[in-house]
């Protein structure tokens, strides 16, 4: 194998040939991987909130403001199927948001009025047959003092819909813009062997090894992903902190959940090491076997 | 050893660049490839360090038979050749001293040794003091000698060189072939195509004249008698 310090020289003179397309390669590689990287930071604050409880509250009743919880609750409690209900207040529901989203906690202090609305969370008892939790929730919806009612299926069933919709949003988009990607690494890798097709040439006449004249282009194009994932990354945490900073500014109940926290390292890293596995696919790709010797025996 | 057995070469349907050439060369020797321009004498090269492969025939050098030589062993066997080229085939991004080294570069030797060798053959072809030069800093004469320099550096057993001499003014190619002729002398087969008649007949070494692609007169100036082609003639493909 070739000599890593030969390799890493090699794959710097590469990129200093060709800074335009070396520039736009790391730029598109950015943007790919951008985008795919902020739904999965929205998809990730989405999460945090369908995290399930030991206890899962089946059905909620969102209260008017002057509705007795206390009578409310007497008349859930009649039912045999259910096991607890919770009166959760305004201030509960508040210092409840608080200790879940710590960040969030500062811009909400600000507000004259409690941001939540009193509630009433129901448990059912393990045995409840299936159609319990909608049941319930039908019937409470016409009580008086009753805002509106989510009961856990449905909630459930439209809260992971819509992660589901965000995560696969990412992984399409993130997959097409990928591909774009990498054929732009490919094409750069195509363009800098062109440029230095006579070297090659050379290179090869002399005795070297076709694994020796391709470590630097794949090392060059490795490098070029893992800057552009980098790149990414950093893009992605810049929104992240600008979005937080406007929130606290600015606050926002529902815009709020998407920008608690940033993304998990290990999730995190995971942009710059895509980046570089699309660098080394897309010179994988312009570096076959055929395509060097098209190209170097023109030389 | 060269050894070539019926090796043709053509090039399309219609243009022979080699017919049937037979020929061989002792360790050692210093030969001479000459004819008129277009006779054949750099496609003869090229088969030899295998930039291109014979259309018919076989090729052995150093007792290998490089027409069914693997491709990924070719590299291998082109390091045990020097070659020269007419154009020097210098790379102009990188030094002197880093033309020279960057196959070494390859090989994994260490930066010193890579200095220490390219500096001795530097020396010897009379520019080590030009290093760290760019090749467009240099006159023809010494990028011919760099690129010398570059063939010879692995200590090649064999050297190639396609018209060494014919950008160079008489005083430089004297020059460049006395250096030829001290390789030669420390024990490398030389093989020189040069259409430089004056020239071959000063050095008085062996030549074999291409014309057309056909070789006239092989061996017989040593032997008197053609090569006995006692190797089975085998198609390449």
């Amino acid at each position: 194998m070739p000599r890593a310090r030969y390799v890493v020289s090699e794959a710097w003179s590469v990129a200093r040939s060709s800074p335009r397309q070396t520039a736009a390669a790391v730029t598109l590689i950015a943007l790919a991987l951008y985008v795919p990287g902020l739904l999965a930071l929205v998809s990730h604050n989405l999460s945090r909130l369908s995290v399930t409880e030991a206890e899962p509250t089946a059905v909620v009743l969102t209260l008017e403001a002057q509705a007795d919880a206390r009578a409310l609750s007497a008349r859930l409690a009649t039912d045999g199927r259910i096991k607890t209900v919770r009166i959760v207040g305004s201030d509960a529901a508040l210092e409840r948001f608080r200790r879940a989203y710590p960040d969030l906690g500062a811009a909400l202090s600000d507000l004259k009025e409690a941001p939540f609305p009193p509630s009433i969370e129901v448990v059912l008892k393990p045995g409840a047959p299936p159609r319990t939790a909608t049941e319930i929730a039908a019937a409470a919806r016409l009580w008086p003092g009753v805002d509106s009612v989510e009961s856990e299926e449905e909630f459930s069933r439209r809260f992971r819909d819509a992660i589901a919709l965000v995560r696969n949003a990412g992984l399409f988009l993130g997959a097409i813009l990928t591909l774009a990607a990498v054929l732009s690494v490919a094409s750069a890798v195509r363009l800098a062997l062109d440029l230095h097709r006579d070297e090659v040439g050379i290179m090869r006449l002399m005795g070297a090894t076709e694994s020796a004249i391709r470590a630097p282009f794949w090392l060059y194009a490795t490098a070029e992903g893992f800057v552009g994932g980098g790149l990414a990354l950093g893009f992605l945490y810049a929104t992240y902190r600008f979005a937080t900073h406007w929130l606290a500014r600015d606050p926002h109940p529902v815009l709020a959940v998407l920008w608690v926290g940033f993304l998990p390292i290990p999730t995190a890293l995971l942009l710059p090491a895509a980046g570089a596995a699309a660098g080394l696919f897309g010179s994988l790709l312009s570096l076959g076997r055929k395509e060097t010797r098209r190209v170097t025996r023109i030389a | 050893m060269i050894q070539l057995f019926g090796v043709s070469k053509k090039y399309g349907t219609f243009r022979d660049a080699l017919v049937d050439v037979s020929f061989r060369i002792d360790p050692g020797e210093f030969v001479f490839l000459t004819g008129p321009s277009g006779a054949g004498k750099s496609t003869l090269l090229r088969l030899l360090f295998l930039e291109e492969p014979p259309s018919a025939g076989q090729i052995i050098v150093n007792g290998r038979n490089i027409g069914v030589l693997p491709q990924s062993q070719i590299p291998y066997l082109r390091r045990t050749m020097g070659v020269v080229f007419q154009d020097f085939k210098l790379i102009g991004r990188k030094t002197v001293f880093e033309n020279i080294a960057f196959v070494q570069n390859v090989l994994g030797l260490a930066r010193v040794e890579q200095k220490r060798r390219a500096y001795h053959v530097l020396k010897r072809v009379g520019l080590h003091h030009l290093m760290n030069a760019y090749p467009d800093e240099l006159s023809g004469g010494e990028q011919q000698r760099v690129a010398i320099a570059r063939a010879i550096v692995n200590e090649p057993t064999v050297l190639l060189a396609d018209e060494p001499t014919g950008n160079l003014d008489p005083v430089l190619a004297e020059e460049i072939m006395r250096l030829f002729v001290e390789f030669n002398i420390r024990g490398t087969t030389v093989v020189v195509a040069t259409h430089d008649v004056e020239m071959i007949r000063r050095m008085g070494k062996r030549t074999l004249t291409l014309e057309r692609g056909h070789l006239h007169d092989p061996d017989r100036t040593r032997e008197g008698a053609p090569i006995v082609r006692e190797a089975p003639f085998l198609p390449l493909n």
